[in-house]
């Protein structure tokens, strides 16, 4: 894959850096990113793409000098993200729609795509060393209990993923952490995210309101919490180590 | 492995479970020292129980402060009180249960249960009762012949294990053979659902992710789940005591039982001022301002239990919070408002933390906490502070509360596990939630939900009986001297229920004339119509409430019987029903609907006018809607007679046509009740005399009608008929005769003449189709009892066969002497609307209550044959299956 020399940097982050190269966007990750991983992304992203989500088109998987990158068109817009940042006294309105977005996204089916529980056990069997065994087991038997439902589900689904076009049709990014599973796991995460991101009113009302939007109760919801809280402390997330740690350390019975 | 999940222990006799990999193969271990578990004798078991439980109790010391020190939760003293009750308490319970082999015998009733094993009991233990819980489990295990596996917690492993090992090494070395208690070291989901999936029963105490993952497992579970009892103090209550019972509950092992008090919420200001002073003056901590914000957010994290809590005492949840308390306080306490699942203190804690509420009245009360057990505590328990002699709220608060346990003026957490403050609760460390909390039992768990039990039933006959009106009196002439009774048992009124002809011929008149010399005043009912119709009866109904009688005297065939009996149920018992009455039944004793008792006010008198009914000794009548058609059968021993009069001056008018048909009609019901499934060597004598009387006395009564000693033999014929078939009753010959005079209007002693030879052929076969169902009724015999009464009443042959061929010859013969006609179609009954209601006759003769009692029961498709064949006069098929 040949990259522009012209390309710009758009985000960096501690495993990938994407840019903008006029037509396209690539996704260019570290050396240290397993192949498999990448050609895991860019297959959920055909796949959401399949079942009827409008996202990305895939252009190209292939290599950058050393590095495995994913090219997909260029999608022009704004993100929810940005359009928040830009029209605070519209947030409610764009934490609706952001809701309305992942319900939609939930009623789609994608049965080859993997299996959230699967992910999430391996991910937790795997942090052993920040884990500890109670807790391991703790999660792992909350987990187990989990309905078992097969909902697309996006694994990242914030703001700054979402592209809105001029004409006000809605692209998703980033298919990296899609899986078919249960939504209360998804919003779980989309909570934690808003909380990490220090925006804790706003977690909350997101929170509430995808609860009412969806049907379900905050407290099912919240099982899912300590789960995804591990996984993002197995995948790393230092900074956050105690906070999260401490979201992981609760129990339903002892 | 890793460093943690290395034992202590050398395994000894024990199965310990170091990777994922072993279970399996240690489990097929555990189920060979099942096998021979499963062979001990009761006496062998009690002393493994016995021993095992002494050893646990001996250890309740080191035991719980192994649990102490491991968890880092609770407190020492009461965990050794657990230990102490898991033991002691448990061993009494059940010393004396029989739990091996024969548990329960009724020599009489043929009844035997017999006690076996399940096999390998998946036990998951928990860390709030890490070494009582396991003591539970392994002495129900033992003392019930299984082997358990336990899942420990990982965060009390160490003293699970060591708990179950005590309890292992006393039995192995009471007898127990060795491999019958293990456990997993190496705990991952993985080896806890492969015991789930493995074991034959699980025993899983945890949180509602357990339970589920117990019960979608496939094997059959037991589990429990999380409490959040809610406590009410009516103003009623002594609110001292209730709020001393609390702190003694809430502060025991710090809180760690399921069923400890949650929240507290009391009836009215004054209570409520009382309860607080009172949980002040014993050392509960108020938790003021911000305080209570942050004790919130430090007990629950996302809605969930901060696992840094439980177990602990009060000063260190505080201390966790960042509020300071005195070292020594007892429970910390929010006063909140919010029963929402969205306040923290309205969440099961398992920690010396409590919410209370106040309410302005019990109702209120009762919302609250029926809220708090939906959100957190469904089908575990409640409690309930208040005077005793409340009956009526305790009522309410029971019937409110979704708990399997309800515990008035307890302490929760001791009351809950049973045999500390009632003793009639089963001592218990696993709690069953019932349904509301996803469990297969409400109670606590014990021995009994770890044996499979078989019943051994052996096959009884069931009581039958005899049934006859108190008074049969018979003889020419002898009315008038059973009337005279009437007179001497102080009877005044007497109400005479006959039919127009007998009345127009002036029938009634020596019964009144006999009544006016007693002075007993009468009046009579004379509308009576031949199948008597429910319209009669009503208008009948009323002048007996304008008569208010105290004696009914039927005189007349089976419509002026039936319609007085009738009359007689309307009049004693106008709310009956006559469709539940009339529902089919398939044993008398047990039909849904009870009849009512007669006799409360008219004693009943039949005097019949022919011989063929029996309705004078039977609990039968059927009365017809006229404008529906519909018929009401009605069979019920409340119907049968007080006094029957069988005196042949009353047959000696009887035409001609009435002889034939009423005498056939006896033979029909002295056969039916013969052959049928319920026949007793009580009717069967009553029944070959009236077959034997008929073949001597039917002809000559119907040729000579005014041959009195014909006369007076066939009177006592049908009566000693009616008095069997009112005992054994009928079969499907009348079954079918029924329909016959429904739909066609032959004249019922015709209609079963018509077809009752064939019928009885097909009741002789070898092969039936299908036998009639009664205990009594051990093999398909109706030849040799046809032969039987045929021989009786005077037929030869060299076997069974011969004499039933003759039998039915002379049947044929005497049915042809006294005119019946030989088939269906030679009494003018058209043969397309024949065909057009065949499958409607077959399907209501099968549906007829006199089926039952046949001794082939029949199929609707073989009584369409049997009309068909009587119809067209078929040449008798063999009526093999």
């Amino acid at each position: 894959m040949k990259l522009p020399k012209d390309k710009t940097a758009i985000v960096t982050r501690h495993n990938k850096v994407v840019y903008d190269c006029g037509d396209t966007v690539a996704k260019v990750f570290n050396a240290t990113k397993p192949s498999s991983d990448i050609v895991n992304e860019a297959l959920n992203l055909t796949r959401a793409e399949q079942a009827g989500i409008d996202v990305p088109e895939l252009v190209e998987v292939g290599k950058s000098g050393n590095n495995w990158a994913i090219l997909t068109k260029k999608v022009e817009g704004k993100t929810l993200r940005q359009l928040m940042n830009e029209e605070p006294e519209k947030t409610e309105e764009y934490i609706r729609q952001l809701i309305e977005l992942e319900l939609s996204v939930h009623a789609h089916k994608a049965p080859l795509m993997n299996r959230q529980k699967d992910k999430y056990i391996r991910m937790i069997a795997d942090a052993s060393d920040i884990i500890t065994e109670a807790q391991r087991y703790e999660l792992l038997m909350r987990l187990d209990g989990m309905p078992n439902h097969t909902k697309l589900c996006h694994g990242d689904f914030v703001p700054s993923n979402i592209i809105v076009r001029e004409d006000e049709s809605v692209c998703i990014c980033d298919w990296a952490h899609a899986t078919q599973g249960n939504g209360g796991a998804d919003c779980a995460i989309t909570y934690l995210h808003l909380q990490l991101n220090g925006e804790n009113d706003l977690a909350e009302s997101y929170l509430r309101l995808y609860c009412e939007l969806q049907g379900c109760s905050v407290s099912y919801v919240q099982g899912w919490m300590s789960i995804v809280a591990a996984a993002e402390l197995a995948r790393g997330r230092v900074a956050e180590h105690d906070y999260l740690l401490s979201m992981v350390d609760v129990v339903d019975y002892v | 492995m890793s460093e943690e999940t290395k034992t202590v222990f050398d395994d000894g006799p024990a199965l310990v479970v170091r990777s994922d990999e072993e279970l399996t193969e240690k489990l097929a271990l555990m189920r060979e020292a099942q096998a021979k578990f499963a062979t001990y004798t009761q006496e062998q078991v009690d002393k493994i129980f016995y021993e095992a439980a002494m050893a646990a109790n001996k250890a309740r010391i080191p035991l719980a402060e192994m649990a102490v020190e491991e968890t880092g939760m609770g407190v020492l003293e009461d965990k050794v009180i657990k230990n102490h009750y898991a033991s002691e308490y448990i061993y009494n319970a059940y010393k004396h249960t029989k739990t091996c082999g024969v548990i329960e015998e009724d020599v009489a009733g043929g009844i035997k249960r017999v006690a076996e094993p399940i096999g390998v009991i998946g036990a998951v233990i928990p860390t709030t009762n890490p070494t009582s819980t396991a003591i539970f489990k392994c002495l129900i295990a033992l003392k019930t012949r299984n082997a358990i596996m336990i899942s420990p917690h990982p965060r009390a492993k160490k003293c699970t294990a060591e708990a179950a090992r005590v309890v292992l090494d006393a039995a192995v070395a009471a007898g127990a053979p060795e491999h019958i208690i293990g456990w997993i070291e190496a705990l991952s989901l993985e080896n806890t659902n492969t015991l789930m999936a493995e074991s034959d029963i699980i025993l899983a105490t945890g949180g509602p992710g357990m339970v589920k993952a117990a019960y979608s497992s496939g094997t059959p579970a037991l589990g429990v789940g999380a409490g959040n009892t809610p406590v009410i103090i009516d103003d009623t209550a002594n609110v001292v005591n209730a709020v001393n019972s609390i702190i003694h509950s809430k502060t025991f092992d710090n809180g760690m039982i399921c069923a400890s008090e949650q929240s507290v919420t009391v009836v009215g200001d004054e209570a409520y001022a009382q309860a607080k002073a009172e949980f002040e003056r014993r050392g509960c901590y108020f938790l003021k301002g911000d305080e209570l914000d942050k004790v919130r957010k430090t007990i629950i994290i996302n809605g969930r239990l901060n696992a840094k809590i439980v177990g602990q005492k009060a000063a260190t949840i505080a201390g966790l919070a960042g509020v300071e308390v005195p070292e020594s306080t007892k429970v910390l306490i929010g006063e909140v408002e919010s029963v929402d699942i969205s306040e923290e203190f309205a969440h099961e804690k398992l920690s010396p933390v409590l919410a209370l509420y106040k309410a302005a009245d019990f109702d209120e009360a009762i919302a609250k906490a029926e809220r708090l057990v939906a959100d957190g505590g469904y089908g575990h328990t409640s409690s309930l502070y208040i005077d005793v002699r409340e009956a009526d709220k305790i009522q309410r608060h029971y019937e409110a509360m979704k708990t399997c346990r309800i515990l008035i003026n307890t302490p929760s957490s001791h009351g809950g596990i049973g045999d500390l403050y009632n003793f009639q609760l089963a001592p218990s460390l696993t709690l069953g939630c019932g349904s509301w909390g996803g469990n297969s039992v409400s109670e606590n768990v014990g021995v009994k939900h770890l044996i499979n039990i078989k019943t051994v039933a052996e096959r009884r006959e069931n009581m039958l009986w005899f049934r006859t009106p108190e008074k049969v009196y018979f003889k020419k002439g002898c009315m008038s001297v059973a009337l005279a009774e009437l007179g001497t048992m102080g009877k005044k009124r007497a109400f005479i229920v006959t039919d127009q002809f007998l009345y127009k011929s002036g029938f009634t008149k020596s019964i009144e004339e006999q009544l006016d010399k007693m002075g007993i005043v009468h009046s009579s009912f004379w509308d009576v119509e031949p199948d008597p119709k429910l319209h009669n009866a009503q208008e009948g109904v009323k002048q007996l409430k304008a008569f208010e009688p105290d004696t009914i005297i039927a005189v007349g065939g089976g419509s002026a019987m039936d319609a007085a009996k009738i009359m007689w149920l309307m009049y004693e018992h106008p709310e009956a029903a006559f469709e539940d009455m009339a529902m089919d039944f398939m044993d008398i004793r047990k039909r849904i609907f009870e009849y009512p008792e007669l006799g409360s006010q008219c004693y009943f008198v039949a005097i019949p006018t022919s011989s063929g009914t029996g309705s004078e000794v039977t609990p039968f009548a059927i009365i017809t809607e006229a404008e529906s058609g519909v018929k009401w059968p009605l069979a019920d021993y409340a119907l049968m007679p007080n006094m029957a009069i069988v005196d042949t001056d009353n047959m000696m008018s009887q035409p001609k046509g009435l002889t034939s048909a009423s005498g056939v009609d006896v033979l029909t019901h002295a056969l039916e009740a013969y052959v049928s499934i319920m026949a007793s060597d009580y009717t069967n004598p009553l029944a070959l005399e009236a077959g034997r009387l008929v073949f001597t006395y039917l002809a000559r009564a119907y040729d000579n009608p005014d041959d009195v000693e014909a006369r007076d033999h066939m009177a006592n014929a049908s009566c000693l008929a009616g008095m069997a078939f009112a005992n054994a009753f009928l079969g499907v010959n009348h079954s079918m005769a029924h329909k016959l005079g429904a739909f066609h209007h032959i004249p019922h002693g015709w209609a079963n003449a018509v077809i009752l030879t064939r019928v009885m052929r097909y009741n002789a076969a070898e092969r039936p189709t299908k036998m009639g169902t009664f205990s009594q009724y051990q093999k398909p015999q109706a030849k040799e009892r046809y032969a039987r009464f045929a021989r009786y009443c005077g037929f030869t042959g060299a076997n069974d066969d011969e004499v039933f061929e003759n039998f039915i010859v002379g049947i044929e013969e005497l049915k042809a002497h006294v005119g019946v006609k030989p088939t269906i179609k030679d009494f003018g009954v058209d043969e397309q609307y024949f065909l057009d209601t065949l499958d409607d006759m077959s399907k209501q003769a099968f549906n007829d209550q006199c089926t039952g009692a046949n001794p082939r029961y029949p199929l609707i498709s073989e009584i369409r044959e049997l009309y068909l064949d009587a119809y067209y006069d078929r040449p008798a098929s063999s009526y093999e299956d």
